[in-house]
């Protein structure tokens, strides 16, 4: 930016007549050295940058992992421009930190995508007995916060019980439009199929119910992912191999994805999470379960850090009734390959086009 | 100003001694040490099929993480402890050591004792065997104490009864379809005589529970057939939708000033 063309900025719009001042020029004689205020507070600028470089030199030296942390993590890139040599670099002062924040050795993955790979992940709806083993599963494997004040307890999964239909007789020829009404719920079913968002904070002695139906919901990894569409900041990408995964550091906090997310995928830490130290897992990813911060989004990544080394997710793993399948979509001999050929499937809202890679089937 | 100063240089300073003291707090911190707890046993599928004893594989890493509110495993720091390989099944070609299994028939308490000291496969009633025509067991007092299932077994809806499953002579044993002695630990073997649809879906993953390494050529441990069904109780009249009742895990958190969820269960059904 010229520092001379000062009085033509403002008045943009009509710069044709009115600006008058003359181009800068590199010529010092035209130039006369005075000090204008923009000058002094640009040299001021300078100074508190130095001196804050300064500090960063002193606290990148120091013993505070944590501390030294933050500050290179200020500048640097978004993951997916950074370098291989610069990935290290942040994989290993994430190491250090989280080593040191929570008292046992850490280890932060950076595998990439392999070629050949797209996870895809399939659920039997109707074995599905809502006992939210999974959702804690996923708690025990993803270092969320689990806190106990509003808005430091987080869980990707959500368990939806939906009210269950009956096919009788005598209601065949309800549900249909009465007048000029338009047809806004099943026929011949009553209910329609569900209680408008279904209920997830659903607490009974033992389930199943008799009643209820049970669908869990999380991100369902889309290829057209709307939340990736939205983010201001392209922090959150689908990589190469299926998962759409988040840059935490990269994150600005906007919850644009989370209204993008015709799902309700995503969880925001409203607080600085919750994580108790003998409950932390530390085997991580750079993209999937390291500790987040306060301000970020959060979301299912399909355990990367398990999935990138060929182990099942977390969820899957629990499934009393193994109603959760997951497996390699261009392996023909994966169990979702099967269930794809073989069964009946369905995505969730897949008149929205995001061309989920979660399937729902039932036998 | 040069008050100021010289109080922040102060200020300064007792921060340092304080942060120095603070410090060396923080070092003698780890030297106290965990007492050793009573062991967690957490069950995986369904209850008395398969516990697990909570155990440290290595520091901070526990083989299995339980839920204490309902004691059911959550987590598997290694998907492979305690098994054995699972040998050969028909029409399904794995590598070694690729499949594997937790095996039952060390859980099984009666197990070595059924088939030598009462069904030891001498006495009048097996020289030769006479079985009843009637296919209906008759009630042991013995037996029937021991495995309490019996009294009424919900299996087959009185069509089949004892030993179509249990061999006849070696009593640790299950049968095949021609006779053959199956282990426990196969039981899929037996199943898979009359479920052939289910016993289809299992071999390629749709049925069923495989875990440890997703790709189709990696390791997984396979649940097998009894580890999730009771065979002596598989349709229970208690039932709901095919499964044993169970307790959930807990509720997510309420919103903030919202005291239940009520609110849930009151919108109508628009319709």
């Amino acid at each position: 930016m010229a520092i001379n063309q000062q009085p033509c900025a403002g008045a943009a719009q009509d710069r044709s007549s009115e600006c008058t001042v003359p181009p800068a020029s590199a010529d010092p004689a035209a130039n006369p050295l005075k000090t204008t205020r923009r000058d002094f507070l640009r040299a001021g600028g300078m100074l508190s940058m130095s001196s804050l470089m300064g500090t960063a030199a002193l606290m990148t030296q120091s013993d505070n992992a944590n501390a030294a942390t933050e500050w290179a993590e200020h500048f640097q890139k978004n993951y997916r421009l950074m370098t291989p040599e610069e990935k290290n670099e942040s994989r290993l002062r994430l190491e250090r930190r989280y080593s040191d924040e929570y008292g046992k050795k850490v280890a932060v993955d950076t595998t990439e995508a392999q070629p050949g790979m797209l996870m895809g992940y399939a659920l039997n709806i109707r074995k599905c007995i809502g006992c939210r083993r999974c959702v804690h599963a996923c708690v025990a494997e993803n270092n969320q916060s689990r806190g106990t004040r509003p808005g430091e307890k987080i869980e990707w999964i959500q368990v939806l019980r939906m009210e269950r239909g009956k096919f009788e007789q005598e209601k065949m020829n309800h549900g249909y439009p009465e007048g000029l009404g338009i047809q806004v719920g099943g026929n011949a079913y009553t209910p329609a199929g569900q209680v408008l968002e279904g209920q997830y904070h659903y607490n009974p002695k033992a389930v199943p119910e008799a009643d209820a139906t049970y669908m869990p919901i999380a991100c369902m990894q889309c290829e057209k992912p709307p939340c990736v569409k939205v983010c201001p900041v392209r922090t959150t990408y689908r990589e190469g191999d299926g998962p759409v995964v988040i840059d935490y550091n990269w994150c600005i906090g906007c919850k644009m994805c989370m209204n993008a997310c015709p799902y309700w995928a995503r969880r925001f830490n409203l607080t600085k999470p919750v994580l108790p130290k003998e409950e932390m897992n530390p085997v991580t990813h750079y993209l999937g379960n390291r500790p987040r911060m306060r301000g970020v989004v959060e979301k299912c990544h399909w355990c990367l850090q398990r999935s990138r080394h060929n182990r099942y997710p977390a969820c899957v793993e629990v499934c009393p009734v193994g109603a959760r399948k997951f497996g390699n979509l261009l392996d023909p001999e994966s169990e979702v390959s099967k269930i794809l050929e073989r069964k009946n499937v369905f995505r969730l809202k897949a008149e929205l086009n995001t061309f989920p890679k979660f399937f729902y089937f039932y036998d | 100003m040069r008050k100021i100063a010289i109080a922040s240089v102060i200020l300064a300073l007792c921060g340092g001694t304080f942060y120095v003291v603070s410090a060396a707090e923080k070092a003698a911190e780890p030297a106290k040490e965990a007492a050793p707890k009573a062991p967690i046993e957490c069950f995986e599928s369904r209850k008395g099929a398969s516990e697990i004893t909570q155990k440290e594989l290595k520091p901070g890493w526990p083989n299995v993480k339980c839920s204490p509110t309902t004691g059911a495993a959550l987590w598997y720091g290694d998907p492979f402890d305690g098994t054995v390989p699972m040998g050969k099944m028909p029409q399904l070609d794995i590598p070694e050591g690729k499949a594997v299994v937790k095996p039952r028939s060390e859980k099984l308490a009666l197990m070595p004792l059924c088939g030598v000291s009462c069904h030891n496969g001498v006495g009048p009633k097996f020289t030769p065997p006479t079985l009843p025509k009637d296919k209906k067991p008759a009630p042991v007092p013995t037996m029937a104490a021991m495995v309490p299932d019996l009294a009424n077994l919900q299996h087959g809806r009185g069509r089949i009864w004892c030993l179509d499953c249990h061999h006849t002579t070696q009593r640790n044993k299950l049968v095949d379809h021609y006779g053959d002695p199956v282990s426990f630990d196969q039981p899929q073997l037996l199943c898979g005589k009359c479920h052939g649809d289910k016993l289809r879906d299992w071999r390629d993953g749709i049925h069923g529970k495989r875990i440890g390494e997703f790709v189709s050529t990696g390791k997984k441990r396979w649940f097998t057939c009894t580890e999730c069904h009771n065979p002596h109780n598989v349709q229970d009249g208690a039932r709901n939708r095919g499964f044993v009742q169970l307790q959930p895990e807990p509720s997510p958190q309420l919103p903030r000033g919202m005291a239940n969820a009520d609110h849930e269960k009151l919108h109508p059904i628009p319709h």
